[in-house]
């Protein structure tokens, strides 16, 4: 009974309620996306690598080793020497290795240097590997292996050929040493997706009429004198490590970041990502303290909307008493009032949420690479809700009140 | 955010400078951080603590007065019952199978079991010359150094490690911890107004 006087009363004012359902599911959307996107940053950063101990790079911080081998963020200071590479692999806590070398770029895709072991040891999401999905792995000296973003920004197929340039935004291309697309990898959503790889002796051929970051004005090496040459790699930007047991990582991180004959850095991948995660978590902060006060902004809305409605309802309440109910029930009526529109917000924010995602999804993957997961609410949405719900009707108390003066001075009799 | 201080080279190092192949270099050391790694493989979980001598018995200098000497060894002694330390969940069923504490000095620093490979180190072993050294005592920097390795009967069951040390010692700061397990690896921060880590889901 009071619960259909409500609804009838609410729909009387269709449009202002309307517009307070409005504004609050906009809002609750708001902060919900943004916790979305929060929540998707932090798997989509975390599920890039994995099962990968330490990652052994020149001497940096750790945060900045981790950009520039995994996420092909900014720059390497320096390289490290083979020498140092072999010295880390030889020692016997190490399972696995894969050596990586950066630097050179096409067509804004960054170039990666490695073996095919990368592909074995590479692991991402909770161990996934890589794969491919079309052509071979590397086997001549001119193959790469492109992701599948690269594939699909610059519609390469296996068999295309692809010249490879020097530096990150240089206008001097390896022209004379053209490579030919040999295989595409299977989609990743990591940055893997836009890396082109080619083999680390690949690195080094094309490099041989180059010296000090320059090329040797008029040398320029036929590619058949190139291909009989020894190309084995000087040195490589990074490499990914396993080691045999947990138990023997931190002893063997301590002995590379001591090596004394180059400076070296190693890092725990999940370490250097939750220090990272650290310094984003400020503006991650901030944007939840936005959505937050905006949310409390409605909740306020809501109430001067029932507010300035309450000169206008007199007449209504006066209706209501005459048909028997106590200035309590008038309370109870408001109270409800707010607990019908927050709930229907509610509903309406996550329809809202569903689409947007639905449409932006995506964008978003594409863009920034991060994968937003259209799932269920979770309980943590499910307790913002009902807390939302609680402060509306707490809130809502303060015009009830009002409302309840108001009944008892008027009575049934309005002296407007 | 943290900023990690770098000490200039201590005296006995700069010996090496002669020899020029020799790469000069120097641990972090950070008054108020500890460093606790924890590695977790099968059913064995180990511990192994670094923490600045300042954290613990507040002063850093090579102990020579009775009471200073007292105290490190006080300080040695408190940690060699680990639950002074930390604690783990009883359900856990872990038993202490081996542990190892120590009070590393800097002069120490090339204590590496790897002591062969500085066949260099010995020609420079002419710590006359350094007559001067007592002089800056003061700068003289040491760490104890503690590791706990366990071996539980129910691993899966360590959901939180709490930590007593912030109680225990009253000098100390933060400990930064590095966390790995066949699940992967993993950073926390510890502090005294919530001395304990969060493991669940991570082993």
């Amino acid at each position: 009974m009071l619960l259909k006087l409500t609804f009838n009363s609410l729909y009387a004012r269709l449009l202002t309620v309307g517009m307070t359902v409005f504004a609050i599911s906009l809002s609750l959307m708001l902060y919900m996306s943004v916790e979305k996107l929060r929540t998707s940053a932090y798997t989509s950063f975390t599920d890039t690598i994995s099962q990968t101990d330490l990652i052994v790079g020149a001497r940096t911080s750790s945060v900045q080793l981790l950009l520039y081998s995994v996420f092909r963020i900014g720059n390497a200071t320096n390289n490290i020497t083979w020498e140092s590479y072999e010295d880390v692999i030889d020692k016997k806590e190490v399972a696995w290795s894969v050596p990586i070398s950066l630097g050179d770029s096409h067509k804004g895709f960054r170039v990666m240097g490695t073996n095919n072991e990368f592909f074995k040891r590479y692991k991402f999401r909770g161990g996934q590997s890589v794969e491919l999905e079309q052509g071979n792995s590397l086997d001549d000296l001119y193959d790469v292996i492109i992701g599948a973003g690269v594939a699909e920004k610059l519609n390469y197929s296996v068999g295309t050929p692809l010249i490879v340039s020097h530096g990150l935004q240089s206008f001097s291309d390896h022209d004379d040493q053209p490579f030919r697309v040999s295989g595409i990898l299977a989609k990743t959503g990591t940055p893997v997706d836009n890396t082109v790889i080619v083999s680390l002796e690949a690195i080094e051929a094309i490099h041989v009429d180059w010296s000090t970051g320059a090329k040797i004005p008029g040398q320029i090496t036929p590619v058949e004198e190139i291909r009989q040459m020894d190309l084995s790699p000087k040195n490589i930007t990074a490499a990914l490590i396993g080691v045999n047991s947990k138990l023997q990582i931190f002893q063997l991180q301590r002995w590379i970041n001591e090596y004394p004959e180059e400076s070296l850095s190693s890092i725990l991948p999940g370490v250097a990502l939750q220090e990272l995660w650290r310094i984003v978590g400020v503006v991650e902060n901030l944007l939840l303290g936005i959505s937050v006060t905006v949310i409390f902004t409605t909740l306020i809305g809501m109430t001067a909307i029932i507010f300035s409605s309450l000169n206008e309802r007199r007449r209504e309440m006066a209706i209501w008493r005459a048909m028997g109910a106590s200035p309590k029930v008038v309370i109870g009526l408001l109270m409800l009032e707010a607990f019908i529109i927050s709930v229907m917000s509610i509903i309406l924010s996550t329809l809202m949420l569903f689409l947007t995602l639905y449409v932006l999804q995506p964008w978003i993957d594409n863009t920034y690479g991060i994968l937003v997961n259209i799932e269920m609410l979770a309980v943590k949405d499910i307790y913002i809700f009902m807390l939302f719900i609680i402060a509306a009707s707490l809130v809502s108390l303060i015009p009830a009140i009002r409302a309840y003066w108001f009944s008892i001075n008027d009575g049934m009799t309005i002296k407007i | 955010m943290k900023y990690i201080i770098y000490i200039l080279i201590s005296f006995n190092l700069m010996t090496f400078t002669i020899s020029a192949e020799e790469t000069r270099q120097v641990d972090k050391h950070e008054h108020g951080v500890g460093e606790l790694n924890i590695a977790v493989e099968g059913s064995t979980i180990e511990f192994e603590f670094m923490i600045p001598g300042a954290d613990i018995v507040g002063f850093e200098y090579v102990a020579k007065s009775d009471e200073d000497i007292a105290k490190i060894n006080q300080a040695l002694k408190t940690f060699d019952d680990y639950t002074n330390i930390f604690t783990l969940p009883s359900n856990s069923l872990c038993e202490l199978n081996g542990q190892k504490v120590a009070l590393k000095e800097e002069d120490e620093h090339d204590e590496h079991d790897d002591h062969d490979e500085h066949d260099d180190h010995d020609e420079h072993d002419d710590h006359d010359e350094h007559d001067d050294h007592d002089e800056h005592a003061e700068e003289n920097h040491n760490e104890f150094y503690a590791k706990y390795s366990f071996e539980c009967g129910n691993i899966n069951a360590i959901k939180e490690v709490n930590f007593p040390y912030f109680a225990t010692f009253t000098n100390s700061g933060e400990l930064e911890v590095q966390f790995i397990s066949n699940m992967g690896s993993t950073s926390f921060e510890v502090e005294g107004d919530e001395p304990l880590i969060n493991t669940d889901g991570k082993i």
